[in-house]
């Protein structure tokens, strides 16, 4: 849940990126890293295994600046993604403002975007969170890869993005699509905090 | 100091004089920042709370492994610097305490004001939450602007 500060007026809110084991989600993170100027983020920290898998989660604080007096700063974190991490996704999960769903567009691995909706949907639920109250978008990542190997945009939407939510074509390695989902996922999680009742 | 309600300011003023400890983090159990003491760089404070909440939620699983409830407090010792780690509840929810202290202080010390801070948090804590508005509608043009700047576009 945002935490927003008064008295400073400070705003900070959490942004999971979550998907199946390599869709893109340190990649993203790891390109954002790249790019934003020091003065304007923290150590990416990655909790990985002696393979470069993530063991735990890969966080990136970043400050964005003030928007409407508000000094806005934002958490990104990754889950892990493969299967054998289920327990650590369900905590990295817990107080998400936002969710990134980072989709792997190769055909082959489309059960394995169903499998990790999925699993989303289930941990969300266990924290009593429904979905479909959750800020939401979807990244379609590889979309660089040969056309022969990967589902288009709108065959990916048919097949996961039931709630119609936005989507972004992308290809994390070079950065393609990932400053659009993060400003994406940005303006539903703010709008979110804007729509809400007054409170503390 | 810096913490994000003002009631928190005074028990923690009192805690950090007493214990000597040298960086004070209290955070909730999602990782986001309540208070500090001691750090510099607002992301670095914000990285320290996100480790902190998450092994506290490590050793919480881990907990209900072994049929305990839960391990409410942790201490970790290093050659210079050693760090105590404590969940507690407050009347805001669950928060989690993250103390960094030195041969000025005892992880002993350190535990016994850290329940004395717990104590008198729940004491100090208002029973009303107060009404403020967060965001207006039309931020959006100062977010991507906001977000441009950051990517350099």
């Amino acid at each position: 849940m945002s935490l927003v500060n008064f008295a400073a007026r400070e705003i900070t809110c959490k942004i999971v990126y979550y998907g199946p084991g390599r869709s893109g989600k340190t990649t993203n993170l790891q390109y954002i890293f790249g790019r934003v100027p020091e003065s304007r983020r923290g150590r990416m920290v990655s909790l990985a295994t002696h393979t470069d898998r993530t063991l735990f989660f890969d966080f990136l604080p970043l400050d964005l600046g003030s928007i409407s007096g508000f000094a806005t700063k934002f958490q990104l974190y990754t889950v892990p993604g493969q299967s054998y991490y289920a327990s650590t996704r369900k905590l990295v999960l817990q107080g998400a403002d936002g969710v990134v769903f980072v989709a792997d567009s190769q055909a082959r691995r489309l059960d394995d975007n169903l499998e990790s909706l999925q699993d989303l949907q289930t941990n969300l639920l266990t924290q009593n969170i429904d979905i479909r109250q959750l800020p939401v978008v979807f990244q379609y990542n590889k979309q660089d890869l040969p056309g022969d190997l990967i589902l288009s945009p709108p065959e990916l939407d048919d097949a996961l993005n039931f709630r119609e939510v936005q989507s972004f074509s992308a290809d994390a390695l070079h950065g393609g699509g990932v400053f659009e989902t993060l400003k994406g996922i940005s303006e539903l999680v703010l709008r979110r905090l804007a729509a809400a009742e007054p409170t503390a | 100091m810096r913490t994000v309600e003002p009631w928190v300011t005074e028990p923690l003023e009192r805690f950090l004089a007493e214990s000597s400890a040298r960086l004070t983090l209290l955070m909730t159990s999602a990782g986001q920042v309540v208070a500090q003491h001691g750090f510099t760089r607002s992301v670095d404070v914000m990285t320290a709370a996100a480790l902190g909440a998450a092994i506290m939620a490590s050793t919480g699983e881990i907990a209900k492994l072994v049929g305990e409830s839960n391990f409410l407090s942790l201490a970790h010792q290093g050659a210079k610097q050693h760090v105590f780690l404590s969940a507690f509840e407050t009347p805001r929810g669950r928060w989690i305490g993250l103390v960094v202290f030195d041969a000025e202080s005892t992880v002993g010390l350190v535990q016994l004001f850290f329940e004395r801070l717990v104590k008198e948090l729940a004491a100090a804590a208002p029973k009303q939450v107060p009404e403020q508005q967060v965001l207006p509608e039309n931020f959006e043009r100062e977010l991507n602007a906001s977000l441009r700047a950051l990517f350099g576009r």
